[in-house]
């Protein structure tokens, strides 16, 4: 059973282990839900005491009913409830008298449907609050435990699932079936499985924690629909991560980009709610999945095999082709194939035929058998160079496919490298992949997917290296000067600052901003320009103007007095004309930098994960290119500069081409100094630095535009 | 129709229903958690009461009401 040195907040244990159960509205009738939660823990051998509550019935599959849980003369560690929703508090009360502590409620019919299932799903919550009761629910599938100290199949899934190392958590209890039998196919088990529903009390989180320490469980995968408390997941899944060394890997799905349509500017259009989570994810060392296959093609090889030293992989095949199209796939991954020792070759030489290519990847020609298949697999393990190997079959008719499945699986045995299978095709190949999959190879249909695995288990490996990082405390900030800039709006009612704001508060951080003044008039524009040197931008400056440019209210490289002049003009007549609505508060006049690379930096306040800072290629067409990379602060100085370099357009920075390279390290210290001000400033909505001009090493950086939403 | 003839004529459907001793349907039961009325039950006891005292109920409201004194002071109000 988990340590319970460290016990979590809410009562897990009693939910996984508990000594008694009962089950609480269950009936006679075979093939229903409350019949069958019953008849699946009786016949699954429940390591404890079960006992049937049911309103009418003097026994439920020969065992002796209870018509309310108050009767049953013994304590109840967990009540499972199956009542019809309408009547699930009263079920809940009679818990919380008999001093149940844990409950499962299957029950439908609760925040789910709308309306009054919310307010059936406050009450439940509210009794179990009174009763200090810990819940798995309502509208789930159930709770599944295989560890044979208890072995509850608390659910209305059609089998327990086989013991195994993975623990599977999921919002949805429809999914689950459908997990469930696909694993059952790949021989697939599990240590935990849970549905948690409406997570009306027990969610994810609690979940998770208390996986840390199941000595069941070595990895963790979740289904969500949405995440809740995004900063509360990263910060256990870090927790488990460093602690344990479990992987987790999530699949989310709802990946919509309707929420980011209705954004501001241009850090809330591109940070939509599905990018940040994916970046958001990935700093944490979660492997985020795609589908449920994916999930799986990952967790088996987690689950199964040594984690990677790192990418130098040896591909053993016997056909051409599918080695051609892993060494691809293998490439994509950022996966290297390794170069042989000299003694990895001799024995290659000496024991494979004169045809076949014993450079990486092997092929030991169609007609191998499985001797063949020994002598490449072990002698690649056995070599230095290589850090796991991936073993491509195709069934040719003199392939021994069985006993090349049962080779594979001795040689693997001997070391301590990960290897993974690939036997494609399906109904010859069957009888081999059933051997690799008891012995717990994890195999894979097409050798594209056991490379992505095997890249994913290597991220892992690399995530679980990296130190955590410190944020740099910067000495040289104002918050006070920030604090009142933003004070003074929100007292305005005002939602957008203007960029002479902007730039004040972004200033007030220590990021470097131009020489710049409002001007009211154009004599007071002529004297700021005269005094800022020319050449120089103007903007109009106004509460209604978001987008300057979509207004004409911008003119670029104004490099005499008289241009000032003219285009003060030409900026107050074209407002007139394309918003004569908008209340102008004068023109601001900004040092023009005509040399640079353009970035954008950005900050996104997000609903889950909080503040989001972006990076990518700026300029007008950042949305076109959508080149950008995110991270959750806090940023420290290794987040920052992974950032830049995450991006295509790196390259561009780093000095491509004969081009000298551009003042990175000053960009990543405005990435850390803006991640500061967000987390500072919880009032900033969305931020926008959009170009940040960037000079030539050395040179520094520039804000050249900015805006704020509150 | 009266009150207590009301109530009896509720009383024998509920047991006929759910297929329970008369005894144990006392005024405070509920449907579900006290005398074990699953949902189709439910919608099966709607359509017995309706049949029994020559109703039609709003089938809505019908859902809602979870006991036997109740269920007498729903119909009742149909019988006006």
């Amino acid at each position: 059973m988990p340590d319970t040195t460290a016990a979590p907040a809410k009562d897990l244990e009693h939910i996984f282990y508990p000594k008694s159960v009962a089950v609480l509205g269950t009936n006679r009738v075979v093939g229903t839900v409350p019949h069958d939660i019953f008849a699946n823990i009786l016949r699954d051998n429940f390591q404890g005491i079960v006992y049937p509550v049911s309103p009418k019935e003097r026994s439920v599959a020969s065992v002796r009913a209870y018509k309310y849980v108050l009767d049953i003369p013994d304590p109840v560690d967990l009540a499972i409830l199956v009542f019809p929703s309408t009547v699930c508090n009263l079920a809940l009360e009679q818990c919380g008298q008999k001093g149940v502590k844990a409950a499962i409620i299957i029950s439908a019919g609760f925040r789910e449907i709308g309306g009054v299932g919310i307010q059936r799903e406050e009450e439940i919550k509210a009794i179990a609050k009174k009763h200090n009761i810990s819940f798995i629910g309502p509208n789930c599938l159930g709770v599944i435990n295989t560890d044979p100290l208890s072995h509850l199949n608390a659910s209305f899934a059609r089998k327990i699932p086989a013991e195994g190392n993975i623990a599977f958590l999921s919002q949805s209890g429809a999914l689950c079936t459908a997990v469930l039998d696909y694993a059952q196919a790949k021989h697939i088990g599990f240590s935990k499985f849970v549905s948690f529903g409406n997570k009306a009390n027990i969610n994810e989180i609690d979940l998770m924690r208390y996986l840390k320490n199941d000595p069941k469980t070595k990895v963790i995968l979740v289904y969500l629909e949405e995440i809740t408390d995004g900063t509360e997941l990263m910060s256990v899944a870090q927790e488990i991560i460093s602690e344990t060394g479990k992987p987790i890997l999530v699949l989310k799905s709802g990946r919509t980009r309707e929420g980011a349509a209705a954004a501001a500017s241009h850090t809330g259009s591109l940070a939509g709610s599905d990018e940040v989570c994916d970046a958001a994810l990935k700093q944490a060392g979660i492997i985020r999945c795609t589908t449920i296959e994916e999930m799986f093609n990952n967790a088996i090889a987690l689950a199964y095999q040594p984690l990677p030293k790192g990418n130098r992989i040896a591909i053993i095949t016997n056909a051409g082709g599918p080695g051609v199209l892993a060494t691809d796939a293998a490439i994509a991954h950022h996966l290297s194939l390794a170069k042989f020792s000299s003694e990895t070759l001799e024995v290659y030489k000496k024991s494979l035929p004169a045809t076949a290519n014993i450079k990486n990847p092997v092929d030991v020609i169609g007609d191998a058998r499985a001797d063949r298949y020994k002598v490449a697999l072990g002698s690649a393990l056995q070599d230095q160079n290589v850090d796991g190997a991936l073993v491509i079959l195709t069934p040719q008719s003199m392939t021994d496919i069985e006993n090349i499945a049962h080779e594979v699986c001795n040689t693997v045995g001997r070391f301590e490298k990960p290897t993974y299978a690939s036997f494609m095709g399906e109904k010859d190949v069957a009888v081999g992949i059933n051997i690799l999959q008891q012995r717990s190879i994890p195999h894979y249909i097409l050798p594209e997917s056991m490379c992505k695995a095997f890249a994913s288990a290597l991220f892992f490996k690399n995530h679980r290296e990296i130190k955590p990082e410190e944020s740099v405390a910067f000495s040289n900030l104002s918050k006070e000067k920030a604090a009142s800039v933003i004070k003074n709006a929100l007292a305005a009612s005002r939602k957008y600052l203007p960029e002479e704001e902007s730039v004040t508060i972004l200033e007030s951080y220590g990021l470097p901003t131009l020489p710049s003044g409002l001007a009211t008039s154009k004599q007071d524009a002529e004297a700021a320009a005269e005094r800022i040197g020319f050449p120089v931008v103007m903007k109009v400056s106004s509460d209604d103007i978001i987008h300057k440019f979509d207004v004409k209210g911008v003119v670029l490289d104004i490099r005499t007095r008289a241009q000032v002049g003219e285009a003060y003009d030409s900026i107050i007549s074209n407002i007139a004309k394309v918003k004569p609505e908008a209340r102008i508060k004068g023109i601001y006049v900004q040092k023009m930098v005509t040399k640079g690379e353009e970035v954008i930096l950005g900050v996104k306040r997000d609903p889950s994960f909080g503040a989001v800072i972006m990076f990518g290629l700026g300029g007008l067409f950042v949305e076109v290119f959508r080149d950008v990379s995110f991270r959750v602060a806090p940023i420290g100085p290794r987040s920052a500069s992974e950032m830049i370099r995450e991006i295509k357009a790196y390259h561009m920075l780093a000095g491509a081409r004969g081009k000298k390279p551009r003042d990175i390290k000053s960009v990543e210290e405005c990435i850390q100094r803006l991640s500061r001000l967000a987390l500072d400033f919880p009032e900033i909505e969305e931020l926008d630095i959009n170009p940040l001009i960037v000079n030539d090493e050395g040179g520094g950086c520039y804000v050249a535009d900015a805006r704020i939403m509150l | 129709m009266d009150k207590a003839e009301i109530k009896s004529r509720v009383e024998k459907v509920t047991a006929q229903v759910l297929k329970i001793d008369p005894k144990e349907i006392t005024p405070n039961a509920n449907f579900a958690f006290d005398l074990g009325a699953d949902s189709m039950q439910s919608i099966e006891l709607i359509a017995a009461f309706e049949e029994e005292f020559n109703i039609q109920m709003d089938e809505q409201k019908a859902r809602e009401v979870q006991t036997v004194e109740v269920a007498v002071d729903f119909i009742a109000g149909y019988l006006k």
